[in-house]
């Protein structure tokens, strides 16, 4: 199947979907409208063939990270002088649209039909949230908790919503565009 | 003698009840590869519950990438996955060039086709004689590390590494390949090609690993596919899918070669995938030798420091032990505005607290070494 002809399966089934402003290069990508549709697309995706949930991931499109937060030498070039410019500094690329939103990505595969189904929804920073997928898919168990634990992203009806990369005493989701770190006991 | 029965019978064994007992697999232990813990609380011999703790290993490489410019991303990817290093390399060189729109030439494409399957190689090798020590044969392990000393050895010729070799870069690769090396590589190949009938004859087909192995652990296809499991775990159970041929990159599309299938997804089957993918390996870097281009080894057009128009790019590849893949997101910006990575060890360990409920205690570094993690992966 090529990309329009998922494509246009995909809308005969659920009209509100459409394909998103930003693509990821190669792959089909829709964008869906609230994150009620997400459970019945992953269940008629799963149906049909596309069975294999490849990959969970989130994007914070707050803008670039201020690295003074956690670089403790800004410049990275160890053989340029003192005082130097640093050669790389992280700045803001003018006209991108930064917005207060992190994008969830789900990325869905048909190991038949060699095709991959890209699905991007757009929440709010302060209260991201969307359905778990884990009762259909199982490796999203582990998936979603790393998006949680990194962006603090809820997944609702998660069985085990908890911390899984980072230590229990890190404070906030080191992922986020405004993560600021705290200093624990591993700081000098 | 009182008359009490030798068997107790079906009313008492109903009654007994053993008392539950909290174990601690690792962090520290010589079977978990690096530092995994797994809780296990077993009743017996028999494991009720099992719960994977990971995080010790856990570096934010993906924060890290936020920070550093794209040529400086390339060395964090040595550390996921420090086994087997290339197809780390290779993967954000594919998702950082689509981004670019860069191509490889053709010398580069086969050259890193090379270097990947030999890393392949090497990571089986491992997995081969560590899986061995695993279930109680020491001697495999030293065969198999001999000829993974070689591979390294080569490596280390080529760009200086034998771990982290950062030999993979952005429209290309480092160095180009002497004769003298080239002329190295075909000697050991000739010389490793027997050496794979005396793995099997040694451990593949001995009857005690069988015993311990087959039928332990079985992952059914549709489960498989469920879990999220790639690799020769996927293709243990029997499922094809590989993406050097579902998705092919680096002109993988040009070479023969099979895709070795399990049959039954038990702990023998995953290991057999992985003994047969070696011959496979091997038949790969036949093809790209003899019909080696000629021609530049690196792209031109590839800035120093790299400012890719704004976008999106996924790219994978089959690494050694799964699905590797990396979603790059672009703001136009001299580092990546966000990097994830689909880390395939990560994810075939998350079956894990759910396969090992109902096993054996002695069966758990069965499966769990059959599964193939390596920690820096899990925890990146």
């Amino acid at each position: 199947m090529t990309q329009d002809e998922i494509f246009a399966s995909i809308q005969a089934k659920f009209p509100k979907i459409e394909k998103a402003a930003v693509i990821v290069k190669d792959y089909l990508t829709i964008r869906l409208p609230s994150k009620d549709v997400l459970l019945p697309l992953a269940a008629w995706l799963k149906e049909t063939g596309f069975d294999y949930l490849e990959m969970v991931t989130a994007v914070d499109y707050l803008g670039p990270v201020d690295m003074k937060g956690y670089i403790r030498q800004m410049n990275f070039n160890t053989f340029l002088p003192d005082g130097a410019t640093p050669q790389i500094e992280s700045a803001a690329t003018p006209n991108y649209p930064y917005r207060p939103v992190i994008d969830l990505v789900w990325s869905f595969v048909s190991i038949t039909d060699k095709a991959r189904v890209i699905v991007r929804l757009e929440t709010p920073r302060d209260a991201s949230s969307a359905p778990t997928l884990s009762g259909l898919f199982k490796t999203a168990d582990w998936q979603e908790r790393e998006i949680f634990d990194l962006f603090g992203v809820t997944y609702e009806g998660h069985p085990n919503l908890t911390k899984i990369l980072t230590p229990d005493f890190l404070q906030g989701h080191p992922l986020r565009k405004d993560y600021a770190h705290v200093k624990d006991r591993y700081d000098e | 003698m009182n008359n009490a029965p030798v068997q107790p019978d079906n009313e008492t064994v109903g009654k007994l009840k053993t008392d539950q007992m909290f174990i601690n697999l690792g962090p520290q232990h010589p079977s978990t590869h690096g530092v995994l813990r797994v809780g296990l609380t077993v009743e017996g011999e028999v494991i009720v519950k099992a719960v994977p703790d990971i995080g010790y290993l856990h570096r934010g490489t993906e924060k890290l990438a936020e920070v550093r410019g794209y040529h400086h991303c390339v060395v964090l990817t040595d550390r996921w996955d420090y086994v087997s290093a290339m197809p780390n390399n290779l993967v954000f060189c594919l998702a950082a060039e689509k981004l670019m729109g860069v191509k490889a030439p053709p010398r580069a494409d086969a050259l890193r086709v090379i270097m990947c399957e030999m890393n392949r190689v090497a990571s089986h090798l491992l997995f081969f004689g560590t899986y061995g020590i695993d279930i109680g044969a020491y001697t495999p392990f030293l065969y198999a590390f001999r000829e993974r000393e070689m591979i390294l050895d080569l490596f280390e010729m080529m760009c200086g590494a034998r771990l982290t070799y950062n030999y993979i870069r952005l429209g290309g690769v480092m160095v180009d390949a002497t004769p003298e090396w080239l002329a190295k590589l075909r000697e050991f190949v000739a010389y490793f090609k027997p050496k794979l009938d005396e793995y099997d004859s040694l451990l593949t087909y001995n009857p005690i690993f069988m015993a311990r192995t087959e039928g332990v652990g079985l992952i059914g296809p549709e489960e498989a596919v469920n879990w999220g499991l790639s690799g020769p775990n996927l293709r243990g159970s029997g499922v094809n899918y590989d993406a050097r041929r579902a998705d092919p990159y680096c002109g993988y599309e040009n070479y023969e070669f099979d895709v070795p299938l399990g049959k039954t997804g038990s702990c023998w089957d995953r290991f057999f995938c992985r003994a047969q993918e070696m011959r496979q390996s091997i038949r790969i870097i036949e093809q790209a030798l003899a019909k080696l281009p000629e021609g530049a080894f690196m792209a031109t057009g590839v800035a120093k420091i790299p400012k890719p128009a704004p976008g999106e790019s996924y790219a994978h590849v089959e690494a050694s032990r799964g699905d590797l893949g990396i979603h790059l997101v672009s703001d136009g910006g001299i580092s990546p505005f966000r990097m994830h990575v689909r880390a395939p060890s990560f994810i075939n360990l998350a079956m894990l607290q759910e396969k090992l409920v109902g096993m054996k205690v002695s069966d758990v570094i069965a499966l769990l070494g059959s599964i193939d993690i390596v920690l820096g992966e899990v925890d990146r």
